[in-house]
């Protein structure tokens, strides 16, 4: 039956041909829009990821009230009443207890790595230009097994920072945006005391301009120095063996803990949500045009199957019985499914090729400016599983109608 | 060893419409009988219904003592393949086959087309179509395509060849060389044949003839 429906399929070339096309086109579009998202998604993941933590701990932010301030400064038996009741953050919020959360992670079998932060706000100067930054300081030892950073150096080395001596590491942006060179020295102030030198090291760029233009690394202790609040540890960064485990960790740890825990994912709910709606985007898209290849099978079939009205009677008097004739047709299905998702999972690999040489106008880290695209083998394996499913379903249908067939209807309607 | 038919009667669409009216008869095996009539006596309805490609309205076709439209369809399509062979009007080749690979497609059904090679092989050669083996149906002429149609019904040494209007489509000569095929077939294997023609001459020359009229026998 397999050769017959191949001769079959050979014998209607042009119909085939044309049939074929819409499967392959189908299919290279998939794999093609999959790259293009998948590639995307997984740049955007490398920077939520692997430049930041899988999870954050960090201080949960206090909001003042009346009540707390009351309870911290008046006896409960004496009568208070505010003028303007207090509100606002509470300043200097750091992690509870510190070393507790580090003996835990020592321990956790699921924790690769930790680096303990202290994450402030700061005002850069260079000459007469000021500038709002974020100031991370870490231990670069320890930050260097978290997070990917290294990667995206452009000038000096991670672990020049060091452990004191009040080094940073300056995103580009930010290098631009105040005139800024390596190994020059610029102020650092968190508004507490007199601004302090520090002097450039390092330059990184990450490609994604609200970190560039705004951070800086520096060491745990100066840092912690700069904000007169030595041995304050206000996040510790977390890398877990496995990633995918990161929304249950940090999910657990969050029930025994007053500190906040994100996962990366949690932390980043938009973009996850934005993700979810490029993937419904992407799979319609392909079940449409699925769906449009699928119809052009169902047509193919149909048309065979009553041009070989003749055939089908012939092969049931000989003792073909439906379900060999149900195959035949069927069979011619999965063939063009097969070769047709084949043939656009190769079509869509060339065309990913051809997209990752498309230079993009946004810079990435390292000086990368090329679409990212995805050569994930899930796509392929995919695009194929889903040309032969539209091709099953679409070519039973034909073929499911050509094994009912009664040879004596035909022969009946072929005299008449 | 006989096919039989017990009071075989066949309605036919919405009006019911009575085209076989209480058919018994008696084929014995080895019989070569034609089947004659009028256009619309029922002389093809009644080759389908003992041929089992059709199913009576009432009555019963027993062929060796089995009522074979009671049998499961793979007991029948069995039953088709291993006993009979049929020869049709227009031929019904595969056309994307070559005529060797037409002969063999009962044998590809049973598993046995590499055992039923030389056999098809010997039927071409015996109807003198051994070098068209490898030619499509549409390479050849009206009277080799129906050549090839009888060699693929007898590949499987059937008990039984029904065979509508096998000269129908051919000009006198070709439709005498298939009857003449047929006879010699019946003489050489003793299988049973039976065939419907409107033609008086070709009705003769078997055993001897069943002759509907309006749907009765004659």
């Amino acid at each position: 039956m397999f050769s017959l429906a191949i001769r079959q399929l050979i014998s209607r070339k042009n119909q085939t041909l044309l049939t074929l096309m819409g499967i392959i086109l189908g299919s290279a579009a998939y794999v093609a829009i999959s790259a293009m998202m998948l590639g995307f998604q997984s740049f955007i993941v490398d920077q939520l990821v692997n430049n930041d933590a899988h999870i954050r701990i960090s201080a949960r932010e206090e909001i003042l009230t009346a009540a707390n301030v009351r309870d911290f400064f008046y006896d409960s038996d004496q009568n208070v009443h505010w003028l303007q009741p207090p509100s606002g953050r509470k300043d200097n919020a750091s992690i509870v207890s510190p070393q507790s959360w580090i003996a835990r992670l020592d321990k956790d079998p699921e924790v690769f790595a930790y680096s303990p932060q202290i994450v402030t706000q700061a005002i850069v100067n260079l000459g007469h230009i000021n500038t709002t930054v974020r100031i991370v300081g870490s231990d670069p030892e320890k930050q260097r097994n978290v997070s990917n950073i290294e990667k995206y150096m452009l000038a000096g080395k991670w672990t020049d920072i060091g452990s004191s001596g009040n080094k940073i590491i300056m995103g580009e942006d930010l290098m631009i945006k105040i005139g800024a060179h390596q190994s020059e020295t610029v102020m650092l102030s968190v508004g507490k005391q007199n601004p302090q030198p520090f002097k450039i090291v390092g330059v990184f760029k990450l490609g994604v301009k609200s970190i560039d233009e705004s951070t800086l690394f520096g060491s745990l202790s100066d840092i912690q120095n700069l904000n007169q609040t030595p041995g304050q540890i206000t996040d510790i960064a977390i890398r877990l063996h496995d990633v995918t485990k990161a929304g249950e960790v940090a999910t657990t740890w969050n029930m025994f803990s007053q500190d906040k825990v994100q996962s990366w994912d949690q932390a980043n709910e938009g973009i996850m949500s934005v993700f979810k709606t490029q993937d419904i985007v992407r799979n319609s898209m392909t079940i449409s045009i699925l769906i449009v290849a699928g119809f052009g099978i169902y047509n193919i079939l149909s048309l065979a199957v009553t041009h070989k009205k003749r055939e089908i009677a012939i092969l049931r008097s000989i003792g073909f019985e439906p379900n060999d004739i149900l195959q035949l047709f069927f069979i011619q299905g999965l063939i063009l499914g097969l070769i047709g998702g084949i043939a656009g999972a190769g079509l869509g690999y060339i065309l990913s090729i051809i997209m990752s040489n498309i230079e993009v106008s946004s810079q990435r880290g390292l000086g990368s400016n090329h679409m990212m695209v995805s050569f994930d083998w899930m796509i392929y394996v995919k695009a194929v599983f889903l040309s032969v499913f539209a091709a099953s379903v679409s070519g039973y249908l034909p073929a499911r109608s050509a094994g009912k067939m009664e040879p004596i209807d035909i022969i009946r309607s072929e005299v008449s | 060893m006989s096919l039989i038919t017990k009071d075989v009667t066949k309605k036919f669409g919405e009006m019911n419409t009575l085209i076989l009216k209480g058919i018994s008869l008696e084929i014995k095996s080895g019989e070569m009988v034609s089947i004659t009539g009028r256009s619309g006596s029922g002389k093809s309805t009644l080759l389908y219904i003992l041929s089992s490609l059709d199913s009576p309205t009432a009555g019963q076709v027993l062929i060796d003592g089995v009522n074979i439209h009671q049998l499961g369809i793979r007991d029948l399509h069995h039953f088709r393949n291993q006993n009979m062979g049929f020869v049709f009007q227009f031929h019904h080749l595969l056309p994307e086959l070559s005529a060797l690979e037409n002969i063999l497609m009962p044998a590809v059904k049973a598993g046995q087309s590499q055992e039923k090679k030389q056999k098809a092989l010997e039927i071409m050669s015996e109807f003198s179509i051994l070098d068209k083996a490898n030619h499509r149906p549409a390479q050849l002429s009206g009277g080799e395509q129906q050549r090839v149609a009888i060699a693929r019904a007898l590949v499987m040494n059937p008990r039984y060849i029904f065979a509508d209007e096998p000269t129908g489509n051919l000009d006198s000569a070709n439709g005498l060389a298939v009857i003449n095929f047929f006879k010699k077939i019946n003489s050489q294997f003793g299988t049973t044949i039976i065939y419907v023609t409107h033609d008086k001459e070709f009705a003769q020359m078997g055993h001897r003839q069943i002759q509907l009229v309006d749907g009765q026998l004659a």
